[in-house]
């Protein structure tokens, strides 16, 4: 009793917190949005992108600093310019996207530290950017967050089958008819509008953990896509809120926090995974010849 | 089987007969004896401005089973991606006198390669699926793992736990859900053994003699298709033959494209 007690009475108390309650739901929806869009980026093997797309924001985020306008709206815009700059380039070079993105990450990083030199002074704000901060979350970033979601989410729902074809089988989904090229696109830029929406929550350093952990825990736990995306949604959300409670409790940085569960859920999905993989292989040793 | 004239391995008619009388089928089936299934004209493909397909011309009528020979390097594949509208080209392609992206629904396509992570999680049915037409009923996915010999149970493997072989009719299986009348093949014989290319060979004797679906296959193997196909056509670069595997395939025409070696695999024609 006393302990159930004791467990409403920290949740009232965080919950108590506006900026805890923009936090977790600000949480909530891009666990969703970046764990579906990250299923797509597993399957296309660009685990990398998130990385890059939010480490070139950091150039964004300083043109923004030096000039004295709002960091997140230039980063989103420069992110944009990023992804789709990937995706010419991917056509009309035929490198592998891991290489443009290895590219992009390091030379608009560059860029941003290059910036960042310019500009006198301890910078506060920038650290929160490295690293994130839910302090920063407004009400305002909040419905951004929010449609965002919903726009991104509704077209995820009308495309699903076909960005899930084009991403197993190219040519086969191009000749029944989808517009691969367009929907590559779309994927980019949504990716890239996503990811730089959690650098307020994460960080640049460590937004892309939400894209890649929930997802690959979730892969070795599914059997068919369809429990996949669902498993992959479930742990996004596990990660994210169970990380945001726990970084409140011991007052610990809240993107670090959060990386850490995602990557604690990843190893007990690995153990899982590796056990099974043990017994059935003594499972068929003991089947009779 | 992918038409109106659908029956099951049985031969019975498929109970779905009724639902491949679609609008654009029909439409299509209107002009089918008045215009060819797939109609090439001078097409050309060319790589760096080099030229690896050189002016083809050529017709399919519906129903017949059409093999690109040639060897490695020769631009079947080419030739086919271009048809398909996969990679730029220069002429033109018709399917029932359509542009491609008019009949998109009336054609399918199975790769050479379909290089994907094994363990990755997605099952034989969702994988069918992902091709299936909204209006097409869900039951079709059994109907076509058991046109292409696969027990209905399969449909809940998962697609990386299958034999090469079985990946490959699985691959039939989906080109052929939403009853395509042309169907593209690439180098359909390619990663599976002496077993899967007879249960192959028998698939395709199986479309051409039940059913007026189209077929345009790529392969360089002259033994597998010379029984099978009603027209070759012989690229290297550019068309060296074309007609009857019986007409065309003349020991002048097989030593112009293979070179002497290949006399050894062209069994028993009259040349």
């Amino acid at each position: 009793m006393d302990t159930n007690t004791n467990m409403a009475a920290f949740f009232l108390e965080m919950f108590s917190y506006p900026f805890m309650q923009r936090a977790f739901v600000s949480g909530a929806l891009l666990a969703v949005l970046l764990a579906a869009l990250g299923v797509f980026v597993t399957v296309r093997k660009m685990a990398f992108f998130g990385d890059g797309i939010a480490h070139s924001s950091l150039a964004g985020i300083a043109v923004a600093m030096l000039a004295g306008l709002a960091p997140l709206p230039v980063a989103l815009v420069w992110a944009l310019f990023v992804a789709l700059l990937i995706w010419r380039l991917e056509r009309s070079t035929r490198l592998p996207s891991d290489t443009l993105i290895g590219v992009f990450f390091t030379a608009s990083m560059a860029l941003g530290v290059v910036l960042m030199s310019f500009s006198r002074g301890y910078q506060p704000e920038l650290l929160s950017y490295l690293f994130g901060s839910i302090l920063t979350i407004q009400s305002g970033d909040l419905l951004v967050t929010a449609a965002l979601s919903l726009v991104i989410m509704g077209w995820l729902f009308l495309s699903f089958r076909s960005l899930t074809y084009m991403s197993l089988a190219e040519d086969s989904a191009a000749v029944a008819g989808t517009d691969v090229r367009s929907q590559t696109a779309a994927l980019y830029v949504a990716l890239a509008l996503a990811t730089v929406r959690g650098v307020k929550i994460l960080g640049i350093i460590l937004v892309s953990a939400l894209i890649i952990l929930p997802t690959a825990a979730g892969r070795m736990l599914a059997y068919s896509f369809r429990s996949y995306v669902i498993g992959s949604l479930f742990l996004s959300e596990l990660m994210i809120l169970s990380g945001l409670t726990v970084s409140y409790r011991f007052d610990l940085p809240s993107g670090a926090t959060i990386v850490l569960v995602g990557a604690a859920i990843f190893f007990l999905a690995a153990a899982w995974k590796t056990m099974d993989g043990a017994f059935s292989v003594r499972a068929v040793g003991r089947q009779p010849r | 089987m992918p038409n109106s004239s659908s029956t099951t391995n049985n031969g019975r008619p498929s109970p779905e007969h009724e639902e491949h009388g679609h609008e654009s089928h029909a439409h299509t089936r209107a002009h089918a004896d008045i215009l060819p299934a797939v109609s090439v004209r001078n097409l050309s493909v060319s790589f760096d401005r080099q030229k690896v397909v050189s002016d083809v011309s050529f017709e399919v009528p519906q129903g017949d089973i059409l093999a690109l020979l040639g060897p490695n390097g020769s631009g079947k594949t080419t030739l086919l991606r271009a048809m398909l509208g996969l990679i730029p080209y220069t002429g033109e392609v018709r399917i029932f006198g359509k542009h491609l992206h008019a009949v998109r629904e009336l054609i399918a396509y199975v790769p050479q390669r379909f290089d994907f992570d094994r363990n990755f999680p997605i099952t034989v049915r969702e994988f069918m699926d992902l091709a299936r037409h909204r209006h097409s009923p869900p039951g079709r996915v059994a109907v076509r793992l058991q046109d292409v010999g696969l027990a209905p149970e399969i449909q809940s493997a998962r697609l990386g736990s299958l034999s090469g072989g079985q990946l490959q009719r699985v691959l039939i299986a989906q080109a052929l859900i939403n009853n395509p009348l042309v169907l593209f093949l690439d180098e359909p014989a390619a990663n599976i053994d002496i077993t899967g290319e007879a249960t192959l060979t028998g698939l395709l004797e199986q479309l051409r003699d039940k059913t007026d679906v189209t077929i345009v296959m790529v392969s360089h193997d002259i033994a597998m298709v010379s029984g099978l196909v009603d027209k070759v056509l012989c690229l290297n670069g550019q068309m060296m033959c074309f007609g009857p595997p019986e007409t065309a395939l003349t020991e002048k025409s097989i030593k112009e494209i293979f070179g002497d070696r290949k006399r050894l695999f062209s069994h028993g024609h009259q040349h």
